[in-house]
């Protein structure tokens, strides 16, 4: 006897994200860097900074260290960067 | 209310069994065919809407509806009685506390650990003894099930993508037990956290595998606990400060109540005998840096304060075995939180 059973899934929901526009050019802006709190990655992100500043002149960094891997940057860092900074650094590494 | 769900039909049982498979919606075990009467009986046991929202998964952006909740439990092979349990649990899981997308994605590898307290524990019949962490009792195998079914098919952590441990473990299919409340030398579990006694709660935690220890030879406290601390010293937790639980079988639970031992005697002798000096832990590679001349003398923590250990009474009366839980990561990243079944 044929019997009817339900998807157990999260059926996907289209929805429009608005991203940043991204700059032409980095000459003069201010570069925010997050410290994702695994090792070293605060220094591969300071030499990301430095080869920005010196070959695409980029004006300055910030580096600023999340509380955990595993979640966002805290409201702090974010107001901060949204104060201070033109162009965000995330990344997840490991 | 409609079930809002796509609905799949197929000739007979086995052919639904089949089709989870083939579609990727269970864990590698057959699973119950979540059908209408199935699904309702179980949102009808937890008096809920399809439609309401137990949990919304911010980095995911998705929100788990009790439709879905109840469908993956259904085909966890939970009783319908069983759904307060696992919608508590769901709700637990949002919990900003808990932060789901890191231990949940993590290399680390970690389980949803459930402690089930007060009377709903014993009238399901959920497990807090012999063979604790072990197959034999339906609830605790399924509650379990159902956390982890409702995390690959509603939330997406799957193997290999959002979940991407390097090994996990066992308590990756099913990690529920109940504490025994009964024989405990300390009040219920859940009266550390707000509940009253009376009240049903479940807790939940981002956790390793249980790590067992025996110690046949103390009949004391501090011997008991002299064993545990050697063990957690050096464990996946070390400079990392992710809360601990510490379970306490029969015999051991027998030695702390013949002592008057309180939880909290327990949790602050844990926290100044499990710790190591930061030398050590460096040069085992375990905290980064050269070893400075004061880090021979510094003593680091497993825990950052004695309550991060979570004391819990369980498991089979005889023997001389308890374990310690590491959590995983550290407590900045995942704490465990607490929620109140609610029967309707």
């Amino acid at each position: 006897m044929p019997i009817q059973i339900f998807d157990p899934t999260t059926e996907t929901t289209a929805r429009r994200i608005a991203y940043a526009a991204r700059p032409e050019s980095l000459a003069g802006r201010r570069i925010g860097l997050v410290d994702n709190t695994k090792h070293n990655s605060d220094q591969l992100l300071l030499r990301i900074a430095a080869i920005l500043e010196r070959d695409h002149g980029a004006k300055a960094h910030v580096i600023r260290r999340k509380k955990s891997a595993g979640s966002a940057p805290h409201a702090e860092i974010i107001e901060e960067y949204k104060a201070n900074v033109d162009v965000v650094i995330a990344g997840v590494g490991d | 209310m409609e079930l809002k769900s796509r609905r799949h039909t197929v000739a007979d049982l086995a052919s639904a069994i089949e089709l989870c498979y083939t579609n990727g919606w269970t864990d590698g075990m057959p699973v119950v065919p979540p059908t209408e009467e199935r699904i309702r009986a179980m949102l009808d046991a937890a008096g809920l809407d399809p439609e309401h929202q137990l949990a919304f998964i911010e980095n995911r952006q998705i929100s788990v509806t009790a439709e879905k909740v109840a469908i993956n439990a259904v085909m966890a092979g939970c009783k319908a009685e069983y759904m307060p349990v696992v919608a508590a649990a769901v709700e637990a899981l949002g919990d900003p506390l808990y932060g789901y997308h890191g231990p949940a994605t993590s290399t680390g590898g970690s389980a949803v650990f459930m402690l089930v307290n007060g009377p709903i524990a014993r009238k399901l019949d959920i497990n807090c003894g012999d063979n604790l962490f072990g197959p034999g009792w339906r609830a605790n195998a399924t509650i379990g099930r159902a956390i982890r079914l409702v995390m690959r098919n509603v939330i997406g952590t799957l193997p290999g993508e959002l979940d991407r441990s390097s090994l996990g473990h066992a308590g990756k299919y099913t990690y529920c037990i109940a504490e025994n409340e009964a024989e405990s030398p300390w009040p219920p579990f859940h009266t550390t956290r707000g509940f009253r006694a009376g009240q049903n709660a479940v807790t939940i935690f981002a956790a390793l595998a249980p790590h067992q220890y025996s110690n046949q030879l103390s009949a004391t406290p501090e011997g008991i606990l002299t064993t545990a601390c050697a063990y957690m010293k050096i464990s996946a937790g070390s400079a990392r400060q992710p809360q601990y639980a510490l379970v306490f079988a029969g015999e051991h639970m027998e030695t702390m109540r013949k002592a008057g031992w309180t939880r909290e005697q327990v949790q602050n002798y844990c926290f100044e005998h499990a710790r190591s000096p930061v030398a050590e832990l460096k040069r085992l590679y375990m905290m980064a840096g050269d070893v400075a001349p004061e880090d021979e003398r510094t003593m680091f923590p497993v825990v950052r304060e004695p309550g991060d250990f979570l004391v819990i009474a369980a498991g089979g009366s005889a023997g001389v075995q308890s374990a310690f839980i590491p959590g995983w990561g550290g407590k900045e990243g995942s704490q465990s939180v607490s929620r109140e079944i609610r029967i309707p």
